[in-house]
């Protein structure tokens, strides 16, 4: 026989302007009862589809203990929609987007549950066209993901022998410390590799965030000052203004560092301090910020005292509201000391940074809602304006706003107008995220995408988990040892130890 | 009004209460050629843009066929006012009356008057001559050019005009509206063929159906010249039908023959359909026009369905599409050099 196998290509979408649309597949939602999957994972996935970036053989199976019909998943999907995008979702396309949800109710401790799965998937393969692709999402409480990850290994389901790919998405919290993060991740790569394993930090998916690598590695005039011998220290602040709300009891056990602090502020400082990578995919992207993790110097246990403050809101007065401290709050416990504040002194000991102070800080009840990142520089050496006439007149300083207002500001010395030579400092604000007004996807809308098109850019590697616990790990051992978190009133920026960490320096925190 | 004047001008109107200059940011120089029928929709156009790109737009509404010159320069700016610290961002607008002489010299009047170190688009909203004098000295001042084909009334002629320039190598790269507006179709049609066994359907397709109303001829031409230029169809013969028109094409497995019904009434795309061997495949506009859905049929069976969002076809926004881009466009080019072999037939 003469013919000849060709692999057919779709040259139809053989060009760039036709944005890329996801190979056919099944996502697989393990805790699809849950708030996360109604609040986050459903409102993204309508507006992909919505949006025509997910494929027409795509599929969504649900999965927890609650018994529903198909049908009635639906609807209580349609609920959430309906909460989150009010008045926007079009009937037509949900019409169209919902015969695609499924729900199988089931135990994802007992096996049985996964042979009905793996029966279920291989009829929509026939039914749907989802080509043996699939996605298992683990959206279900954290204690469950090493026991779902083996029943799926178990039954053959991270296999991709058969041409399909079989991928793992892990939500956070990724383990509690830095032994069950090594476990978990061993737990895992027993069935899985590593290619196949997508953590997910949603911070990575904000669009705000992303832009830091793009004001830093496509300026040519930043990088040059963006070392010790320009920068006298580094300032990162995640601030909410909002409580622990309804989530007191997962709050209880989590805190600020582990809810917070080991993921999205270790992100950030990671973006901010990074070498340029080579190129912006996933292997490059990681190493270094690998790297970075790496060349945070350990807080010895001893030194906890001094480099780690953590701290608790009390009631007070959050923008003309009153609210109630962390202990009134619901699910808590009267006498907590779990930290809703925590504030570090972080330094990165490599050529670039050497003796340089990253001071981090992550709280709830603050002020008011900012993510920023303030690279502070050193004063001029020496200045020909001398005495009153440079008085209020303060070091460069560079700010990257990434919530809630994007953009850069930088503070620089300007003459006052008149006669004489005043010099003042003057705030210049770039707002570059208003340059671009576009509404931003959604954080999830960005990884879920990604992940179906197999880009694992911007999740986190199994290392850079494990090296953030590492950073952290002696300073969850010494607090355990020592159970009291200073109290501060809610609306202020922290408890007064944490002005203490940078007042021992003889520097302050900037205000928001 | 000078150019310094205008400057000043628009310096003036960004002034804060206290004195000091409220922030520009900008990100290109739109200039807009037009007449004066059009010029209150074009200035409505740039100020809905003005958000999302903000810019200095520049728009030239001439008549050039009055005896006595005349011009008259008016200087307005958008801001969007978005709080926080004192954050503004202002699309800052032109508008230039020209009549007479002057209006045959309006690269003078533009070119003084874009933002430096930024890109420059020029926009024909409405017909235009590329042979013409003016056109040039517009063209030279551009990076890119942006003209709408459905515009004219000969779509036809107009694709073979912009055919002409899209391949002059003197030309800044050309983008096309109609274009813009067909690409949510070329990526639905292309999704059809995305599962690896539907991909064979693709060299077997044997008919095209295309209904369309007659402003949508241009999309409707442009679809065929992306689909025979994608898939190695070459134009063998046009003729008129009683519905409207047939073009057939040799392909890779035989004769392709493209028929374009101009009958729709309520949309200027409203439905595809192509024929494959063993499946059939279609993009509709759904009865809600903002709606299209997308069918694969074996026989009477439907295999696949599905109901998405089409986009939004206002200017403003097929615009913005184009403004994002830079450089010049391959696969447009190719399907215009297969349109206009389609119309010479
Ligand atoms: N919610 C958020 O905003 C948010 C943000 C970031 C990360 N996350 C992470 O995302 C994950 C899910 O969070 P969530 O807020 O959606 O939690 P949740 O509301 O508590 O949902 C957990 C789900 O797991 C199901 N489940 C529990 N035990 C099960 C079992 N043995 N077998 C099958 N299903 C079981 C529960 O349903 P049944 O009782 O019906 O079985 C429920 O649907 C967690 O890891 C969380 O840390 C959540």
């Amino acid at each position: 026989m003469a013919e000849t196998q060709v692999v057919r290509q779709n040259v139809l979408r053989d060009e760039g302007r036709l944005p890329p649309v996801p190979e056919p597949g099944a996502m697989v939602i393990f805790g699809a009862s849950g708030d996360l999957t109604a609040r986050k994972l459903i409102p993204a996935l309508y507006d992909l589809a919505e949006g025509r970036r997910l494929p027409m053989e795509f599929a969504v199976v649900g999965i927890s203990r609650t018994e529903m019909s198909h049908d009635e998943f639906r609807n209580r999907l349609r609920d959430g929609l309906e909460e989150q995008r009010a008045g926007s979702v079009s009937e037509d396309v949900w019409e169209s987007f919902s015969k695609g949800l499924f729900y199988l109710p089931g135990d994802s401790k007992k096996p049985e549950t996964y042979e009905e799965l793996k029966d279920f998937l291989k009829k929509l393969d026939g039914e749907r066209g989802t080509s043996g692709n699939r996605i298992f999402y683990l959206s279900s409480s954290p204690s469950l993901f090493p026991t779902i990850v083996e029943r799926l290994g178990e039954a053959g389901m991270s296999r991709e022998d058969d041409g399909g790919y079989s991928r793992l998405v892990i939500e956070k919290p990724f383990g509690r410390d830095l032994e069950s993060a090594r476990h978990l991740n061993g737990d895992i790569l027993r069935y899985f590799r590593e290619k196949q394993i997508y953590r997910i930090d949603h911070y990575l998916g904000k669009e705000t965030v992303q832009n830091i690598l793009a004001l830093r590695f496509s300026n040519g005039i930043f990088e040059p000052v963006w070392n010790q011998h320009y920068v006298d220290h580094v300032q990162i602040t995640v601030a909410e203004d909002i409580g622990v709300g309804t989530r007191g009891a997962f709050y209880e056990e989590a805190g600020a560092l582990r809810d917070i602090v080991q993921n999205h502020v270790m992100q950030v400082l990671c973006l901010t301090a990074m070498e340029p990578p080579v190129a912006f995919d996933a292997d490059s992207l990681r190493e270094e910020k690998v790297k970075v993790l790496k060349a945070v110097r350990p807080i010895s246990e001893d030194e906890v005292g001094e480099a780690a403050v953590r701290g608790q809101y009390d009631g007070g007065w959050v923008f003309g509201e009153e609210v109630r401290g962390y202990r009134e709050e619901k699910d808590v416990a009267a006498d907590s000391e779990t930290e809703t504040y925590v504030a570090l002194k972080l330094l990165v000991d490599n050529w670039r940074w050497a003796g340089v102070p990253f001071y981090v800080r992550a709280g709830k009840r603050m002020p008011k809602k900012a993510t920023e990142i303030s690279i502070q520089f050193h004063k001029t050496p020496h200045t020909p304006f001398s005495g009153p006439d440079t008085e209020g007149l303060e070091p460069n300083v560079l700010v990257i706003r990434v919530q809630p207002e994007e953009g850069v500001s930088l503070k620089i010395g300007a003459k006052v107008p008149g006669s004489g030579f005043e010099v003042r400092s003057v705030n210049m604000d770039l707002l570059y995220g208003s340059a671009f007004m576009e509404e931003a996807p959604d954080a999830y809308q960005r990884l879920l995408l990604d992940l179906m098109l197999g880009d694992p850019t911007l999740f986190i590697r199994a290392d850079e988990a494990e090296g953030a616990w590492s950073i952290l790990q002696p300073v969850m051992e010494g607090w355990s040892k020592d159970g009291h978190a200073a109290r501060y009133p809610a609306g202020t920026w922290g408890p007064d130890e944490a002005g203490e960490l940078l007042g021992h320096d003889g520097r302050e925190w900037r205000r928001p | 009004m000078s150019v310094e004047q205008i400057e000043r001008e628009f310096g003036r109107l960004r002034m804060n209460e206290d004195g000091t200059l409220g922030l520009r940011a900008s990100v290109l120089n739109l200039v807009a050629v037009t007449d004066e029928a059009s010029a209150g929709e074009i200035t409505r156009v740039v100020s809905r843009l003005a958000g999302r790109f903000p810019c200095r737009a520049i728009v030239m509404i001439s008549d050039p066929d009055e005896e006595t010159a005349n011009l008259d320069i008016r200087v307005s700016a958008f801001c969007d006012a978005r709080g926080g610290s004192g954050s503004q961002v202002c699309a800052e607008q032109v508008e230039v009356h020209t009549e007479g002489p002057p209006a045959h010299h309006l690269q003078s009047l533009a070119g003084p008057l874009l933002l430096p170190d930024l890109p420059v688009f020029l926009w024909y909203p409405g017909a235009f001559s590329a042979d013409s004098a003016e056109f040039s000295g517009m063209a030279d001042l551009a990076d890119r050019v942006i003209v709408n084909s459905g515009a004219a009334p000969d779509h036809g002629a107009c694709l073979r005009e912009i055919s002409g320039l899209a391949q002059d190598p003197a030309m800044p790269a050309v983008g096309d509206l109609q274009w813009v507006g067909l690409s949510p179709w070329r990526s639905l049609i292309a999704d059809l063929f995305d599962p690896p066994d539907r991909r064979g359907e693709l060299g077997q397709i044997h008919r095209v159906e295309i209904l369309h109303d007659p402003r949508g001829e241009s999309r409707a031409l442009l679809l065929t010249g992306w689909l025979a230029a994608s898939l190695g169809w070459r134009p063998e013969s046009a003729r008129e039908t009683d519905r409207g028109r047939e073009f057939a094409f040799a392909g890779p497995s035989g004769e392709v023959i493209v028929a374009l019904d101009p009958g729709s009434e309520d949309a200027s795309l409203r439905r595809v359909r192509l024929y494959g061997e063993e499946l059939t495949f279609q993009v509709s506009r759904h009865r809600e026009l903002s709606e299209a859905m997308s069918t694969v049929m074996r026989g009477e069976d439907l295999l696949g369905e599905r109901t998405v969002h089409l986009g939004f076809f206002d200017q403003d926004i097929i615009l913005g599409e184009e403004l994002r881009f830079r450089g010049r466009d391959e696969s447009y080019a190719a399907a215009l050099r297969t349109v206009v072999e389609m119309i010479d037939l």
